[in-house]
């Protein structure tokens, strides 16, 4: 008796909680699911971007990419943007964490000023980025040549490796922020009497970082490591607006490349084959990402 | 010798003396206690002691050095944190054997100490396992045996039994009792339970709001409360304290209450007439035939005795004991005295000082049986 009323709510109750996440599992196929099955599809054609129009050729599209020489710099261009961008936001945004971490007197004031290059709209800081790197008014050319350190204004845009320096650069200062408020969350979670227990039992300031502070962060760095390469990778507008993938193609990574196919050459089944395949490297980052929180939970 | 000295110690915050001139001569291979309510700064002496905070004024010594410029971990002390603080991602045994693998004792003897600590604490099972897979006991335990791997001078404890349950603090207990005579080393134990305090301590330091309020052994600080506050503090249930007044007749004293009157001949020579507090313990009341008129309360019952809550007057409430087969009704009339032996007469206020002369004084061979 009781297990036959128990099992009815029980049934009530799911019925219940599938109503309640229906509007939430339609939205994720409207957005989400639907676009996705959509490349997919699209990628199995040949279509002219502005009639939408098109025939069905299968993995082709699949092949020809794959054999391109230009799909493959573009993805060494895209791996080198990606870890030299990551890692000098891991560098600058560990290491401005621990500064602002300590009891200095101007740290709030810092803590929001921190937050500035993250906030601002990714169009202004690439012009006034261009207008500080530029070769004939740029202040950066004015300010090395006074200090002597070039004889020469320098092309920062417009040459290699500068280009690509310049691109790793302006995406670390933007979005080291991140790291920052990240890591500095956790960082106020670990308890003070680890650090003292640290210091008790003999560990000076730089064992104490290895030993108590780094451990504690680790979970943490991996998580901010999975979603900024993922972030980094798949970086458009940045890229775009300071270098439009130039000098030629030197600094075109594969979102540039998509766009190329899709807007330029008017290729969207082509630019479909390009994102599929980009995804399908995300999809690594993802899942490491997904076990890991994971993990983490149970 | 002398193995700990605070000399006029004090640690302001801000405007806040959370310690306050605070001298204390902690004998090499004593336990002593660090004894009071919430609030009163046993933590920040400890923290003093152990150099995470530092005074704002006085020395503190170690042995023969001044420690006060000293950082903790040149101090060859060892600290028991109450929230245990073993670090997270390491294995038992390396919790254990951190603070040596930091002093740059080579590998093989680390591995050896620390064996032989775990064994000790019968840790030996659970070395590979981290912190967050042990029981609270077994935590602790780990906590333990990280700061008695290095054999240091002193050993700092801070509550180190509060987050255990009552059955496995008593079990600790008598283990730390054990520990502390086998090593025979200076210990300095933080806590707010009177229990611990008086079971394990060679000696207590009674502190309240920053001060230090008695330094004795727990058969003194039991019997010869220094003052109110002390009294009041130690021992359940707490001694009953009235207040009243003292006046001088005849050659003896008599103290008088609503409802209550003493006489003595104990009080030292400082005593003066007036204002003046009365303090009993429950076990220097006795029930029957008597002066004092009450009615029963209230009655707890633990097993082996009665503790029974008498109304004496209108606001005037006593607490005393009986045995347990005494059968007591609430509502019911008592009749009450008190042995005058075992009062204690304490200057009007607070933490006024008691006026009784010292047990061992001779004009005073009633009271010292
Ligand atoms: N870092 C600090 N800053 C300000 N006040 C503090 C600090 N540490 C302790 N105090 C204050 O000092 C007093 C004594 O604290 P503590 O020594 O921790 O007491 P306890 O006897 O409970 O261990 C408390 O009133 C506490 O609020
Ligand atoms: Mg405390």
């Amino acid at each position: 008796m009781t297990q036959k009323t128990k099992t009815l709510l029980e049934r009530r109750y799911s019925m219940l909680g599938l109503l309640l996440i229906a509007p939430t599992v339609l939205v994720f196929c409207a957005v989400i699911v639907y676009p996705l099955v959509s490349a997919i599809y699209l990628s199995l054609f040949k279509i002219f971007t502005p009639t939408l129009e098109g025939t069905w050729v299968g993995l082709d599209n699949y092949r020809t990419l794959l054999a391109k020489g230009e799909f493959w710099t573009s993805l060494r261009t895209n791996l080198i943007w990606t870890v030299g961008t990551l890692t000098l936001q891991i560098i600058f945004g560990v290491g401005m964490a621990l500064v602002l971490h300590q009891n200095i007197w101007f740290r709030s004031l810092a803590r929001s000023l921190i937050l500035f290059p993250y906030f601002i709209s990714t169009v202004v800081a690439v012009l006034v980025w261009k207008w500080l790197f530029n070769d004939l008014y740029g202040i950066l050319n004015h300010l090395m040549m006074s200090a002597g350190l070039i004889d020469w204004p320098l092309d920062y845009l417009g040459t290699m490796p500068n280009a690509m320096i310049s691109v790793i650069l302006v995406g670390a200062w933007k979005y080291f922020p991140f790291v920052v408020i990240a890591v500095l969350a956790r960082l106020q979670t670990i308890p003070d009497h680890l650090y003292e227990a640290a210091r008790i039992d003999g560990a000076g300031p730089i064992a104490r970082f290895f030993d108590v502070t780094l451990p504690q962060l680790r979970e943490v760095l991996v998580v901010i490591i999975m979603l900024r390469a993922i972030w980094d990778f798949k970086e458009f507008d940045l890229i775009f607006l300071l270098t439009g993938g130039g000098p030629v193609t030197s600094t075109q990574t594969l979102p540039l490349l998509v766009y190329k196919e899709a807007f330029a050459l008017n290729q969207m089944g082509m630019a479909s084959a390009y994102a599929v395949i980009m995804m399908l490297i995300m999809l690594v980052f993802m899942i490491i990402y997904i076990r890991r929180t994971r993990s983490e939970d149970s | 010798m002398a193995d700990v000295v605070f000399s006029s110690v004090q640690k302001q915050f801000g405007s806040f003396m959370a310690v306050d001139n605070l001298n204390l001569d902690i004998q090499q291979g004593e336990f002593i206690s660090l004894l009071g309510p919430s609030g009163c700064g046993k933590t920040t002496t400890l923290r003093m002691l152990a150099g995470l905070e530092f005074p704002t004024g006085g020395e503190i010594k170690i042995g023969d050095r001044v420690v006060n410029d000293v950082p903790p971990g040149e101090r060859d002390i060892a600290m028991v944190f109450q929230s245990y603080a073993l670090y997270p991602h390491m294995s038992v045994g390396q919790n254990i054997s951190y603070p040596l693998k930091k002093r740059r004792v080579p590998k093989a003897e680390r591995a050896a100490m620390m064996a032989k600590t775990a064994e000790m604490l019968q840790l030996t099972p659970l070395l590979d396992r981290k912190p967050k897979e042990l029981s609270g006991g077994q935590q602790q335990r780990v906590a333990l045996g990280r700061a008695l791997v290095r054999d240091p001078k002193v050993f700092l404890l801070d509550e180190p039994l509060s987050n255990l349950d009552a059955k496995l603090r008593g079990h600790m207990r008598t283990e730390l009792i054990e520990l502390h005579q086998r090593l025979g080393r200076t210990m300095v134990y933080v806590t707010h339970d009177q229990l611990e305090a008086m079971t394990m301590s060679d000696r207590i330091a009674v502190m309240e709001g920053g001060k230090l309020q008695q330094f004795a052994p727990p058969k003194d600080v039991y019997r010869e409360p220094a003052n109110r506050f002390v009294a009041s503090f130690i021992g359940t249930p707490g001694m009953n304290i009235v207040d009243g007044a003292l006046r001088h007749e005849g050659g003896r004293w008599i103290f008088e209450a609503p409802g209550i009157s003493v006489g003595t001949q104990n009080l030292g020579p400082e005593t003066r007439p007036g204002n003046a507090a009365m303090g009993i313990r429950p076990e220097g009341l006795s029930f029957g035939e008597g002066p004092i008129e009450g009615i029963v309360q209230l009655v707890e019952q633990t097993g082996h005795e009665n503790i029974v809550v008498v109304l004496v007057g209108t606001d005037m409430r006593l607490t005393g004991r009986t045995a347990a087969d005494r059968v007591w009704r609430a509502g019911e009339s008592v009749q009450l005295s008190i042995d005058s032996n075992q009062a204690h007469f304490f200057e009007d206020g607070p933490n006024g000082i008691r006026l009784n002369r010292p047990l061992s004084s001779p004009g005073n061979q009633e009271a010292a049986q």
